[in-house]
């Protein structure tokens, strides 16, 4: 039996490819950008997820916390927690910060966070002046804001700003704050110390209130986390956190990303496959004479086999590892913006595992694609080095390179899934991309059988093009495959692109409120109402009571020891949710499934959002219980709801009866919609209304689509890639095509049939195959946008026809213009070296 | 002497779509060790067929090729490569010579697949026989035609083969240089005590031979 390796084999391997690079160019430069796009998320998401792991204790702000949600820790309870060590208690509650206390006040809502001497307790906090922290404890009534507020607002050290109608002295502003807080990653935050807080005499129910309690331990290596559990047992509403789960957001929103982006890139590396398999079918054709030779000379087609085996495998190792070690570089720049963005800096650091993941995915997508195409060998006779007529080599599939190719699918497959936090995605998303392959390989092979049936056709390039379509070692199916796929590719990540940016660009919608109004108190309701109609009598005003609550039941059993933190729907148990009742369903929620309340039952109904109640796996009449006010009460799902967060009016993730909600303690949140907006002002509502919150709805946006708009110049840039990558192999099927059909031309030439003819022949190819594989690829390209903008970004998707059309012209005009130009020189072949067999 | 090939009354078919092309009909042939053999006859007369059959390139539909008292008829594709690279030269007309190796590269390559060692050296050696010591690190399209022709000689000879196969050597050639490949050829298969299978329409050349067949139609004649 034949030896794997042969030193011998190796050695004309590299003398081959150190003369013959030049060829399969594009097989380099596609391999290298796909590999180097794939190592450069590989390397940022692990570098992100080990800094986050690495700094855990800072995140959380000390080896364990302690919330206390909307009350005060119990004093017994804190003297037990406090002999494990040092303990800074902080407060953060949702409030209006105003530069003045005139009407035309600018106004930001904020989370303020109260801290104590002892903060932070791991970290720095970065502030400007370097000691605005301790100015806090000392100075009287004074306050660091964030320093977008501090420049929007044009502050100076000293000056004053107001909550709820009370002056701070502002000391500086902060950078940064080691424990990235739930809310202060993206909002605007301010910090005073814990005595100052106190003069704001806060007394609201506490809805939007949060006091946690972080503990740094005397003695790291005791084993405290058990005792901690059972001490908090007997306080049913506290909750521990540890560093492990300290940015668990985080780590979902870099899973989420990285695995779009990861698959992004497995689309380019797997049309980079496409573009591969043409430049190396069309190697071993220019090589088919060298080829017969060796055969000739006593070379087995095993052999010569693996010599092209080790010429591609070769090429593999040296671009995966320069495009690993580039990434790697390429960290550093991408942590500027991360600093800026995160406060967090990531490290460069080649990780094994990360790379054989790369090398891995080039070796399964390159065997995937040679492995027909380098069987191709078989085909070449070294009988034709007598009668000097070489027929180019197809694609050869025999069923043991079958039977290899599903391998290497199914283990690409696998690879992908394997460490995917959502495996069936990844499975989907590799299935909806072999069956676009499979489906343009079939529509490629029923043109050809009909276009056999024509034979009536008299204009000269029609006929030619017809005849190099239907050819029986025509190219046309790899044509269409490569440019099906292209297209797809760039007319999905159009539709993409084109939300994305409708979102960033998108004007409130008309029936979207102006302003949310939160913490209103039930004795002030009415006079809050009264308060906007009196300044706009056209005003709509929408009122609904809240009340904090937390699910800590679903059929009497805990869901925490049985839900998963990577389920779409933790939040929901995660921490207290507002809930709220009304008598009638919100128009705009309606009901999938069972009815609406029993106004003549008084025991606990509850009406459920039912995407939550789908991915949570609670039915109708399953029981709930609801912790209200550290009462546990239990109740009945009666209806579930369709709820769209994203219409801006108030949604609630469960609605309760009102006959059972009547005499619950609780506050309300409103929205009011101005006929005149700018009379509304927020500086003089304030002053009256000084517990009350607004949050200006197009200011919510604003900093919603800032996110997004990050979001969408990720996506920009890796399709910008998949551009590259898609036109390169469009163009390299077409120099391929070109190539193989530069003797027919010169024959041609001979007869006398002139260039214009040949020209619009290629043309005529060209749209054949272009025409019949918009339909597909706008049918594919239309679902994956879809689903990409609807079920993973959770953003409105909308069908754009003009964008799309004028991708489709763009891409056929560059491609038109690359056979053009490709074809160019073997349109009018020189004579001399051809007959000459050179 | 003693037989080196002997075909048994070999058939070479080939299918096309609508019928069956006979291109070998019934041939019997016996080739000694040393001997020298032209082959003539007109084009389409199955010459290079012949010689495809011999070098195990084709299979054939019926009849035995025995082979040092071997049936190579029944050998596998990998075992006529290995049969090939071990006893057979092969000259074709039109050179082919592998594009992007050396003269030295082409020539040295025959020993290399064979293990044999100081391989570069050996060829260096015959290619200076061969008035090629300039031309050894030289492409083959930096080489005349002659030059070539005398490249894939170098590489057919090399191995001291038992068996020579040559397909219109000197065809595309010009007297001179015509001239110059038929002396190679004669010489060297001599020296070595190669069988030589001479494919040519040239009467002088083939007269040179110890023996010469012609086939018309598939057929001895």
């Amino acid at each position: 039996m034949e030896k794997l390796f042969n030193f011998q084999d190796f050695k004309y391997a590299i003398r081959d490819l150190t003369r013959s690079y030049k060829k399969i160019s594009t097989i380099i430069f596609t391999l290298f950008i796909s590999l180097f796009v794939l190592s450069v998320i590989l390397s940022l998401e692990y570098s992100l997820k080990k800094e986050l792991n690495a700094n855990a204790k800072i995140l959380l702000g000390g080896d364990f916390e302690i919330n206390t949600r909307n009350e005060k820790v119990d004093d017994q309870y804190f003297k037990k927690i406090e002999k494990f060590g040092i303990i800074s208690s902080t407060v953060e509650f949702s409030t209006m910060l105003t530069n003045s206390t005139r009407s035309d006040a600018k106004t930001f809502f904020i989370r303020l966070k109260a801290i104590d001497q002892k903060y932070p307790l791991y970290g720095d906090v970065q502030s400007f002046p370097d000691k605005a922290l301790s100015l806090l404890q000392t100075t009287k009534n004074s306050i660091v804001v964030n320093r977008k507020i501090f420049e929007t607002l044009k502050l100076k050290v000293n000056d004053t700003v107001y909550i709820k109608q009370t002056p701070f002295k502002v000391v500086g502003y902060i950078e940064s704050v080691p424990d990235l807080g739930r809310a202060l990653l993206f909002g605007d935050f301010a910090v005073v110390s814990t005595n100052s807080f106190l003069n704001l005499n806060i007394n609201t129910l506490g809805s939007f209130i949060n006091y946690e309690y972080r503990v740094k331990l005397n003695n790291e290596n005791i084993n405290f986390k058990q005792e901690v559990e059972n001490l908090t047992k007997n306080y049913p509403s506290y909750s521990v956190r540890y560093p492990e789960n300290s940015s668990n957001n985080l780590k979902k929103l870099i899973d989420n990303f990285s695995q779009f982006l990861s698959l992004v890139s497995i689309s380019a590396m797997l049309i980079a496959g496409i573009g591969i398999a043409n430049t190396l079918i069309s190697f071993i054709n220019q090589k088919n004479i060298s080829i017969a030779i060796m055969k000739s000379l006593g070379f087995t087609t095993s052999t010569i086999k693996k010599i092209f085996y080790f010429e591609i495998f070769t090429l593999l190792t040296i671009i995966s590892l320069l495009a690993y070690l580039l990434a790697i570089l390429s960290v550093p720049i991408v942590n500027a913006y991360l600093v800026k963005t995160l406060g967090i800096a990531v490290q460069s650091e080649f990780i094994i595992q990360n790379f054989i993941k790369v090398f891995l995915s080039g070796f399964l997508v390159v065997s995937i694609f040679c492995l027909p195409t380098i069987s191709a060998i078989q085909q070449i006779k070294p009988t034709s080095l007598f009668r000097n007529v070489f027929q180019p080599c197809e694609f050869y599939f025999t069923k043991k390179n079958i039977s290899l190719i599903i391998l290497a699918i199914i283990s690409l497959i696998l690879l992908f899934a394997f460490d995917s936090k959502k495996p069936f995605y990844t499975i989907m998303y590799f299935l909806v991309f072999f069956i676009i392959c499979l489906t343009l390989y079939g529509l490629s092979k029923l043109i050809i059988f009909y276009l056999r049936k024509i034979n009536f056709i008299k204009f000269l390039p029609l006929r030619l093009a017809v005849k190099n379509i239907t050819n029986p070692k025509t190219i046309f199916p790899i044509t269409v495959l490569s440019l099906g796929l292209g297209v797809t590719l760039l007319l999905s990540l159009t539709l993409i692109g084109y939300n994305f940016k409708k979102e960033v660009q998108k004007s409130i919608p008309e029936i979207a409120p102006d302003y949310f109004f939160v913490s209103i108190q039930n004795t002030e309701k009415d006079e809050f109402v009264k308060y906007l109609k009196n300044n706009d009598k056209n005003a709509v005003i929408e009122t609904m009571p809240i009340v904090s609550a937390t699910l800590t039941k679903i059929n009497k059993k805990d869901p925490l020891s049985y839900i998963k933190q990577n389920n779409d729907s933790f939040w929901v148990l995660e921490r207290d949710r507002r809930i709220s009742w009304s008598n009638t369903p919100p128009k705009d929620n309606p009901i999938t499934e069972g009815n609406w309340f029993d106004a003549n039952n008084k025991s606990l109904q509850i009406s459920l959002d039912a995407k939550v109640a789908k991915d949570l796996n609670i039915k109708l009449n399953d029981s709930l219980t609801l912790k209200i006010y550290g009462r546990e009460i239990e109740g009945k799902v009666t209806s579930l709801r369709k709820v769209d967060y994203r219409d801006l009016s108030i949604n609630f993730v469960m609605l309760i009866n009102p006959s059972f909600a009547a005499n619950i303690p609780h506050e309300y949140i409103a929205t009011a919609k101005f006929k005149n907006l700018p009379d509304f002002k927020e500086g003089a509502f304030l002053q009256k209304f000084k517990n009350i919150s607004t949050i200006k709805v197009s200011d919510y946006l604003g900093k919603v689509t800032e996110i997004i708009n990050k979001i969408f110049i990720a996506v920009i840039i890796i399709s910008s890639i998949a551009v590259i990558i898609g036109l390169t192999v469009i163009s390299s099927a077409v120099i391929v095509q070109a190539r193989l059909s530069v003797y027919q031309n010169l024959i041609f030439k001979i007869l006398g049939i002139n260039s214009s003819n040949l020209i619009l022949a290629s043309i005529i190819e060209f749209l054949i195959s272009f025409l019949s594989i918009i339909f597909i690829a706008v049918i594919f390209s239309i679902g994956v946008s879809y689903f990409v903008i609807e079920a993973i970004f959770k953003l409105n998707w909308s069908l754009e026809i003009i964008n799309s059309s004028f991708v489709l012209l763009f891409i056929g005009t560059v491609t038109i213009i690359l056979i053009l130009l490709n074809n160019y020189k073997f349109l009018s072949p020189k004579v001399y070296p051809l007959v000459r067999n050179e | 002497m003693k037989s080196l090939l002997e075909l048994q009354d070999i058939y070479l078919n080939y299918k096309t779509e609508n019928s069956l092309v006979e291109v070998i009909k019934g041939v019997n042939l016996k080739i000694n060790s040393g001997e020298n053999v032209a082959v003539v006859g007109k084009s389409g007369s199955g010459k290079t067929s012949l010689i495809m059959l011999i070098a195990g390139l084709e299979k054939v539909t019926s009849g035995k090729i025995i082979f040092e008292d071997q049936d190579i008829s029944a050998y596998s594709e990998d075992e006529l490569a290995d049969l090939r690279k071990r006893k057979i030269g092969i000259v074709f007309q039109s050179f082919y010579l592998i594009p992007n190796y050396t003269a030295l590269e082409n020539v040295s390559l025959v020993l290399e697949i064979n293990k044999i060692e100081n391989a570069q050296k050996k060829s260096a050696e015959l290619l200076d026989q061969f008035g090629l010591k300039d031309r050894l690190n030289h492409f083959p399209s930096q080489l005349s035609g002659g030059e070539q022709q005398r490249v894939a000689i170098a590489r057919s000879i090399i191995l001291s083969p038992k068996l020579i196969l040559a397909d219109e050597p000197s065809g595309n050639l010009d007297s001179e240089n015509s001239k110059l490949i038929i002396q190679l050829l004669f010489k060297y298969s001599k020296q070595n005590n190669s069988s030589l299978i001479l494919v040519t329409h040239d009467q002088s050349i083939a007269k040179e031979c110890d023996k010469i067949i012609e086939i018309k139609d598939g057929k001895i004649i």
